[in-house]
């Protein structure tokens, strides 16, 4: 069998297994999820090891295709790009932290709440290997009950608003993808296949416009992208700390990941007509997000609202266009799943200690917990995009991708050029420092006012274990992006080649168009941040 | 027809076997002296199981009794159905009625005699024959319906049943006639080469027969009461198999009609588009506020006859006939495991009450609470069929709506298409409320209800079913497509 259906399989299989062992024995289970989860680590690991980057490197790796439901063109596909690599490595890296952080802080039904996870784990490593529509979609919805399921039972006060609220929009969002996926495959002669879906693909620009803003509006609810954000910050609020960080570290990036595989290569002429209108709802979002942080009283909710900022660059980062920005985007979801994920932890560490998320509760705590508080400030710098943290890469890329891009929008009849949208998600990044800091000095600095934060208990050896992993990365991926610049070299180029090609097909028809895509040269090549 | 042909009779052996199931039982009851009635369960599971092992292993015989009825793949395909619904309502029925002191040897030879003309139905090929097998199906299920007529609901919902039932009928037998007057005959394959005003208004009044059948919005008033009142098992038996032989006889019916170039066919489309709209978008909206869960199945399978219809509209245009009628038999599998399985939950849970006073809770969401901890595994297969008939993957009932969108936008019907992802999206959240209710609400009663071996059985086999169909379901679906190129 191939490793990579090993790694999508594993995690079920021990969901599998666990469903054998008694309910009342919650160490058992603890112990089966995360070896489990670490050895799909370990295993992923080899697919890392084992990926091959570089010009002459397939597209498409580890891949295995099998027939499936052979009367309708579905197959079994999967295989990864290095986009879709980076991807997988961020979900089974955040697993077995997740697992490790609920030891104490999931004490009713473990047994179901590993299983859950488990599936979850699957169902996600899936959707990024998927190479199949229908597979994908499979993949995609089955994250959705786990993650309800999750939200629902080990929630906090308001959780069944909040679970139906994040299942109705995902679920009522996704199944018009459905309808476009099974439109497509009709028109890529009957096969729901990646690969030839995209090879053969043949649509008028009405049909297309359609299709793709099923696939975007999908997308863009899971990312989220202003205005159909609302569920989020509900979700989050409610969910249990593992349901926040899987949430936020991954289950966002199934939106973003799905512009870059699907929205933007299938349908590029219409992503094109689309653009503007994007980029300018994510710089929106980058701002509005950021002034929402602002006047949040719950710190939980803060972080929440500081995704849809977030992942407001990631969108803006990939709606540019250009190699800078591409990678830059890919780049930010991997930052925004490390550091958010670790927001979440601590501040799920922070509410196991006092049973509150309330921002004004706190003051001065750094003194009972340096550690925690350390690691707090750390993640804060790499959220706000320090120099030297992974965050200051990810926006560097995407704000100079964004600069440097033809991007161009219309507001009130005048042209915005690129170098706007680039100013006005700068501000973004002005703001989120802005608030980050300010919830560290609230929470962990100043005058200790609140009798009930003495004496709180300082990192356990197993919540280091959590927190090491994720401020290394911080670190590592800050200092040392290479490794994991490397293999998005080769799919932002073929995805920025493709739209050069459609953009070359489209000036033929109509010579007046000025070239959208690609930078003005002379550009700051990629080379140039190495 | 000249003498009894015997291999006519040969053809129709599925059905004898039914027939003669369901009389040894009879018979076998007038002698029963000791009460022990454990046997009947078994031998209606065998017979149904003969009966589908005949269907599977025989050849076509294409048309039999001159053109009256067709045995063909499509048939067999229906009567494997119809016997696979048989066998689990009967492990459904055995322990509710042994609960309830009500298990007499009539009650299963009255779901084998419905059987039949469910048999009959799938391979009618006639009005008339169609009508002999409507009448056989329907009145062994007002009885089944009246079987615990001392109630009030009981009594009430097979009375009600009976009435609209009867008019149905005469609806169906009344545009029967008119049909024989355009066309000189009652064969479906002469339908087509008729035209004019009274072979529409027959074919009209037919196909309002049908949908009466079909529980098609505006035909549907009878089901939400019926469904609710009926035996669980009833319910049950009634939403897989009276569903399934009634779209087999509109499907066969409609592609007769839309065989031909003449007007009728051009017309009749349109009118089903919009009965599977309105069934679609009422049902699931009916469905919205209903507590009792019952009833809430009773108006979710509205809605999926709602879907089926799709299906069946996309059997209209000629290069999605394969696609839309395969579509629809592999949806009727997928529904037959789900909603026998979901009855069979529902049945286990209801609060049992007197015959002068029940209660008006019997099914409502509560009895449901905390289930996940009372009874983990019947929560869990609870879920399992709430999720396929929600349509969320891996599960038989995705594969089954994805089959339908499928025909529908290879007929390019993509308005229907987008309407049934839609209210399938609403459907969702009375699906979904039924698994809050089960995992995520403390339960308010400690009891855990007791589930019979046979019960387990049936929940076991409609779980793997749904689950199995969900994620292989390739051989069902080639089958189903085997089976889609109807003898014209």
């Amino acid at each position: 069998m191939n490793l990579l259906s090993v790694v999508v399989f594993l995690p079920v299989a021990g969901a599998v297994v666990a469903a054998f062992f008694p309910a009342d024995e919650p160490g058992q289970h603890r112990a089966l999820a995360l070896v489990v989860s670490l050895a799909t680590f370990f295993l992923s690991l080899g697919l890392w090891l084992g990926f091959a980057t570089g010009p002459s490197a397939p597209e498409f790796q580890f891949e295995t295709q099998l027939p499936w439901i052979a009367s309708l063109g579905i197959g079994y596909h999967v295989g990864i790009d290095g986009v879709a690599l980076l991807l997988v490595l961020l979900t089974t890296v955040l697993t077995p932290i997740v697992v490790l952080s609920t030891f104490n802080s999931v004490r009713e039904r473990v047994k179901e709440f590993m299983i859950a996870l488990l599936v979850l784990e699957s169902a996600m490593i899936g959707t990024f290997a998927a190479l199949d529509l229908v597979l994908f979609y499979v993949f995609w919805e089955g994250v959705l009950v786990p993650m309800y399921l999750l939200i629902g039972i080990w929630g906090s006060d308001n959780r069944l608003y909040a679970t139906i609220k994040f299942f109705i929009y995902t679920f009522v969002a996704s199944v018009l993808m459905l309808v476009a996926i099974i439109y497509v495959a009709a028109h890529a002669q009957g096969s729901f296949d990646y690969v030839k879906v995209r090879a053969s693909l043949a649509l008028t620009p009405t049909a297309e416009r359609w299709v793709f803003l099923a696939f975007a509006v999908a997308f863009a609810v899971k990312v989220p992208m202003f205005p159909l954000h609302t569920w989020l910050p509900d979700a989050h609020t409610e969910a249990p700390t593992a349901g926040s960080v899987i949430l936020a570290g991954v289950l966002l990036k199934m939106g973003t990941f799905g512009f870059f595989r699907y929205a933007l290569p299938l349908f590029p002429v219409a992503a094109l007509y689309y653009r503007p209108l994007i980029a300018t709802l994510a710089v929106i979002g980058i701002l509005y997000g950021a002034l929402m942080c602002l006047v949040q009283k719950d710190m939980k909710r803060l972080v929440a609202y500081s995704s849809v900022s977030h992942m407001g660059f990631v969108m803006l980062g990939l709606m540019a266009l250009t190699a800078e920005g591409l990678t830059g985007g890919v780049y930010q979801m991997l930052n925004h799943g490390v550091s958010t994920g670790a927001l979440f932890l601590l501040v799920g560490l922070l509410y196991e200690r006092r049973h509150t998320r309330a921002i004004s509760e706190f003051g001065g705590v750094a003194k009972e917990v340096p550690w925690l508080a350390t690691a707090f400030v750390v993640v804060t710098l790499s959220s706000i995009g320090l120099p030297g943290t992974n965050g200051f890469v990810g926006e560097f890329l995407v704000l100079s991708g964004t600069w440097l891009g033809r991007l161009e929008g219309y507001l009130l009849g005048h042209v915005v050029r690129a170098p706007w949208y680039a100013a006005f998600a700068a501000l973004g990044v002005i703001l989120g420092a802005v608030y980050m800091l300010l919830l560290v000095e609230r929470v962990f600095f100043g005058p200790s006012r609140n009798p009930k934060n003495a004496q709180l208990p300082d990192l356990s050896l197993r919540e280091w274990f959590v927190l090491v992993p994720l401020v290394l990365l911080i670190g590592v991926m800050g200092f040392s992006p290479q490794p994991f610049l490397a293999p998005l070299e080769q799919p932002t180029h073929r995805l920025l080649a493709r739209f050069s090609a459609v953009e070359e097909r489209l000036r033929k028809e109509d010579p007046s168009l000025s070239p959208a895509t690609g930078t003005e040269p002379p550009a700051i090549a990629l080379e140039g941040v190495r | 027809m000249n003498g009894t042909n015997y291999a006519d009779l040969a053809a129709l052996l599925p059905l004898a076997l039914l027939v003669v199931g369901a009389l040894t039982l009879l018979i076998s009851e007038v002698f029963l002296t000791s009460g022990h009635r454990d046997y009947q369960v078994g031998l209606t599971v065998a017979t149904a199981a003969l009966a589908a092992l005949a269907a599977l292993t025989a050849t076509p015989a294409g048309h039999v009794f001159g053109g009256m009825a067709t045995v063909d793949a499509f048939s067999e395909f229906l009567t494997v159905t119809v016997c696979f619904g048989v066998a689990l309502s009967a492990l459904v029925a055995g322990p509710w009625l042994k609960e309830r002191g009500a298990e007499r040897g009539e009650f299963y030879a009255l779901i084998l005699f419905s059987a039949s003309g469910m048999v009959l139905l799938a391979s009618a090929s006639d009005l008339l024959v169609a009508f002999i097998g409507i009448e056989v199906m329907s009145l062994a299920t007002y009885a089944l319906a009246a079987w615990m007529r001392r109630g009030r609901r009981p009594a009430e919902a097979a009375f009600k049943y009976f009435l609209l039932g009867a008019f149905s009928s005469a609806l169906f037998i009344y545009g029967s006639a008119l049909v024989y007057g355009a066309t000189g005959t009652t064969l479906f394959a002469a339908i087509p080469h008729a035209a004019g005003a009274l072979l529409a208004i027959g074919l009209g009044l037919v196909g309002a027969g049908l949908a009466f059948k079909v529980a098609a919005v505006p035909f549907h008033l009878w089901t939400p009461d019926v469904y609710e009142g009926a035996p669980t098992p009833v319910t049950a038996f009634m939403a897989a198999g009276v569903k399934a032989a009634a779209f087999a006889v509109l499907a066969r019916l409609l592609v007769s009609v839309w065989a031909g170039p003449s007007a009728p066919g051009l017309g009749s489309g349109g009118v089903v588009t919009v009965l599977a709209l309105l069934t679609m978008i009422f049902g699931n909206l009916l469905a919205l506020p209903q507590r009792s869960v019952k009833r809430m199945l009773a108006y979710s399978s509205i809605a999926h006859a709602g879907y089926l219809l799709v299906g069946v509209v996309a059997a209209g245009a000629i290069g999605a006939r394969p696609n839309g009628i395969s579509s629809v038999l592999f949806y009727l599998v997928a529904y037959t495991a789900t909603v026998i399985g979901a009855f069979a939950v529902v049945g286990i849970l209801e609060r049992r009450g007197t015959a002068s006073e029940e209660p008006n809770d019997a099914w409502d969401l509560s009895r449901l609470s905390g289930l996940a901890r009372r009874k983990p595994g019947l929560a869990f297969v609870m879920a399992v069929f709430m999720v396929s008939l929600a349509g969320i993957p891996p599960s038989a009932g995705f594969i089954a709506k994805l089959l339908i969108f499928k025909a529908a936008i290879s007929a390019q019907a993509y308005g229907l298409a987008v309407v049934g992802v839609l209210t399938s999206a609403l459907g969702a959240y009375y699906y979904l409320r039924v698994v809050v209710y089960m995992y995520m609400r403390a339960p308010e009663a400690e009891e855990a209800p007791a589930v019979a071996t046979s019960l387990s059985v049936a929940l076991v086999a409609c779980a793997l079913a749904v689950v199995v169909l969900g994620i292989g379901p390739e051989p069902v679906a080639a089958l189903a497509r085997a089976a889609s190129s109807l003898m014209p």
